[in-house]
């Protein structure tokens, strides 16, 4: 069961994860990073677990909400154009 | 109990001249800096190893996990061929362009800060610009991309054309005892990756700048300490604070 299935899931795993990101739109890689630098901007301000989770999503809507917005101004003007 | 006793672990820590602590902007606790140096290279090294070895272990965790995770997820994006470096060669002299030869791979000094797993780049830029011209890795693993007309050793080029995808044996002039490499391979890895190799730069790239913030943390504690922190070697012991105090 495990070398029949698992082996070659894990062989192709790389393949498997490079079709599935050749598919997905480039500007959902930006939603990673917007959690990222959320998550490391609010470790680097507090010390208690609690406070950096609070803080990773008041980051997280602030930078997602400004990067949306902006994002939002850049549609709206090709759309003009 | 007498109202100022102690009701935090780290307060409970006998205050002691001379160590360097800073302020917990959440609870007011103090946080014990040990070496803030040593802290600040460890962290360099490997994201989160400066703040592990303070005794903050679920933000050196954090920081390890978060930073090493994008940074090994943008490489496999740009199929290993997004970091990179250009160091300055002996053509180069020493009237800057040495400097300036830094900044052709402007992207390696934001991706460099993430530490040690940057430095096969270095290693294997090293060795390709040198006498040897070829890397250390021979599998091209973060080596530089072949610039038109480029020397490599026979060997290396013999590996490029049994391995790399698009480079057959064509694709160099013979220049004993050297191979001279006969087109651009950074146009190549443009060609193969399309818009993985900008978004595997931007990952590695952000996951190097995002560990500045690392290293200051490990230099000198949480960013929203402000003025409450008291940092300095050799300064006075911190007063113990009051616990019954609202925290900021």
């Amino acid at each position: 069961m495990f070398e029949t299935t698992l082996i070659p899931l894990v062989a192709e795993a790389p393949l498997l994860l490079g079709s599935l990101a050749g598919r997905v739109p480039g500007i959902f890689f930006g939603l990673p990073l917007v959690a990222l630098a959320s998550l490391i901007f609010a470790a680097t301000h507090h010390e208690d677990p609690a406070a950096i989770r609070l803080a990773a999503v008041h980051w997280t809507v602030w930078l997602g909400g400004m990067l949306g917005m902006v994002l939002a101004i850049v549609l709206l003007l090709g759309w003009l154009q | 109990m007498s109202r100022n006793a102690p009701t935090h672990p780290a307060r409970s820590a006998p205050e002691q001249p001379g160590r360097i602590v800073a302020i917990s902007p959440d609870d007011g606790s103090a946080i014990d800096l040990r070496n803030p140096l040593v802290a600040a290279v460890l962290s360099w090294a490997v994201p989160g190893l400066g703040q592990l070895y303070q005794g903050r272990t679920f933000k050196g965790g954090l920081f390890m996990a978060a930073i090493l995770t994008t940074f090994v997820f943008g490489l496999w994006l740009g199929g290993g061929r997004v970091v990179y470096a250009a160091l300055p060669s002996a053509a180069d002299g020493a009237d800057g362009r040495g400097v300036r030869a830094l900044f052709k791979r402007a992207p390696f000094l934001c991706q460099a800060c993430a530490g040690v797993v940057a430095l096969p780049a270095v290693l294997q830029a090293a060795r390709l610009g040198g006498p040897a011209r070829e890397p250390w890795l021979l599998n091209s693993f973060m080596a530089p991309p072949l610039s038109p007309g480029q020397y490599v050793s026979r060997r290396y080029a013999d590996w490029l054309a049994q391995h790399e995808s698009g480079i057959g044996p064509d694709d160099f002039f013979d220049k004993p005892p050297f191979k001279q490499f006969r087109r651009d391979q950074l146009a190549m890895w443009h060609r193969q990756l399309g818009k993985f190799f900008e978004i595997g730069s931007l990952y590695t790239m952000l996951a190097g700048m995002l560990n500045l913030l690392v290293i200051y943390d490990a230099w000198a504690g949480p960013l929203g300490a402000g003025d409450e922190s008291r940092k300095g070697r050799g300064g006075p012991p911190m007063p113990p604070a009051d616990p019954h105090a609202p925290s900021s």
